[in-house]
């Protein structure tokens, strides 16, 4: 009898198996940035969830796909600030040491969406990411509210659906970092 | 007892023979190659260039595949050309040459290279020419039918199935130090892939893809080399 729920077990985990997907993100290997760096000391304080964001999504009539970003995305971020900005601490929110920085900085996700071959009808995997970036001056007073909205595609390889889909993330993660740094850039002058 | 291991030999010989034909067969394709070319190119011993895919967001969707086919039939072979792998120099130069970030012109190019950073790092690559390329293989205009069969005494297939390839690449070929569009290279290769099928389906696909790579990389060291 035991043996037979085994069993029965094991297929209802297969068959949930082949219903959905995983990718994970350990390391986005986002690369130094090829930029000048600005003179500043800012603090960061990354969003507890982005220690370990997961995003699920399930395709209409189709299998259900996981995204674990586990910590890239701060990872992300501390790449693009480090190369940017002089000094970077990563603080936490009730820290008194906040004002002796010139600047605040708190990124974190309003949205994620992704499509897959079924619905963009071609051979592609896309994610949006859309990261908001907050920066406070010394007295913490809010100067900048940015959307970031990023966009990675990659075209489909054989029996490679995670992958695929996993590089498109990346793809998007990367495209943040360059629309950061354009808009930073393009801020410099005027307020940082 | 000689003669069934000569016999032997021969029937194996024939299948091979067989096997070798039905792998190599190919629907037959039509090729175009133009050059436009503007300036006058040549690159020295040590020069290399790097090929990169036009934009996303211009609409392009060059295939990975064929990046990877013709830096690797440009970098090697007769009047080779070094190759940056195309990774390696985005990375390097990060994030310049990112989908959203790299110049879809040569002003766009010429004001990227005002920072000292960039044009440092390139020239220290000892990179000559920048080819983006552009267009991808589309299947079309399909027709026929087959069906297949699955029973106790084995599996089979009956009909006859065809469809349109159209393999569309342009190569456009910038001068990094003078910030210069120097021509452009076309290759339009179109064919028909069947697949007839009489309880095995046999596939004679027209590889454009392939052909439109070779043809492409082959004419891109003519151009570059002046």
């Amino acid at each position: 009898m035991k043996k037979k729920h085994l069993f029965i077990s094991f297929i209802i985990i297969l068959l949930l198996q082949s219903c959905s997907s995983q990718i994970v993100i350990k390391n986005p290997e986002i690369p130094e940035l090829l930029i000048e760096r600005s003179p500043y000391e800012v603090a960061v304080i990354y969003p507890e969830s982005f220690d370990n964001f997961i995003h699920e999504e399930k395709v209409i009539g189709r299998k259900s796909w996981k995204i674990d970003f586990s910590d890239s995305n701060k990872m992300l971020f501390n790449k693009i600030l480090t190369s940017y900005f002089e000094k970077v601490d990563e603080r936490k929110e009730q820290d008194n040491s906040l004002n002796s920085y010139d600047f605040v900085i708190r990124p974190s996700i309003d949205a994620i969406e992704f499509s897959v071959p079924e619905q963009s009808q071609d051979e592609t995997f896309a994610v949006w990411i859309r990261y908001r970036i907050k920066i406070f001056d010394n007295s913490g007073s809010e100067i900048i509210n940015w959307p970031i909205s990023s966009y990675g595609k990659t075209s489909t390889s054989i029996f490679a659906d995670e992958q695929d889909l996993g590089r498109a993330a990346v793809l998007a993660m990367r495209d943040a970092a360059a629309l950061i740094i354009l808009q930073m850039e393009k801020s410099g002058n005027l307020i940082l | 007892m000689h003669t069934i291991t000569l016999k032997n030999y021969i029937l194996s010989a024939v299948k091979i023979i067989f096997l070798v034909s039905l792998i190599n067969l190919s629907g037959c394709v039509t090729a175009r190659i133009e050059d436009n070319r503007i300036g006058d190119t040549g690159i020295s011993e040590g020069e290399g260039i790097v090929i990169l895919a036009k934009s996303y967001h211009l609409g392009n969707d060059t295939e990975t595949d064929f990046i990877k086919c013709v830096s690797s039939n440009v970098s090697s072979g007769s009047s080779s050309i070094r190759v940056v792998p195309t990774n390696e120099f985005k990375n390097t130069l990060f994030p310049w040459f990112e989908p959203r970030t790299a110049p879809s012109d040569t002003d766009g190019l010429a004001r990227l290279l005002a920072r000292g950073k960039v044009s440092n790092m390139i020239s220290n690559a000892n990179i000559k020419y920048i080819v983006w390329l552009d267009g991808n293989t589309d299947s079309a205009g399909g027709g026929g039918t087959m069906s297949c069969a699955l029973g106790p005494a084995g599996a089979g297939c009956f009909g006859f199935a065809w469809w349109q390839n159209d393999s569309k690449y342009e190569a456009t070929v910038w001068d990094i130090e003078n910030s210069s569009n120097e021509g452009n290279i076309s290759a339009d290769y179109s064919g028909t892939s069947f697949l007839p099928a009489v309880v095995v389906p046999i596939p004679l696909f027209a590889r454009t893809q392939s052909k439109a790579c070779k043809g492409l990389s082959d004419q891109l060291k003519v151009f570059l080399t002046g």
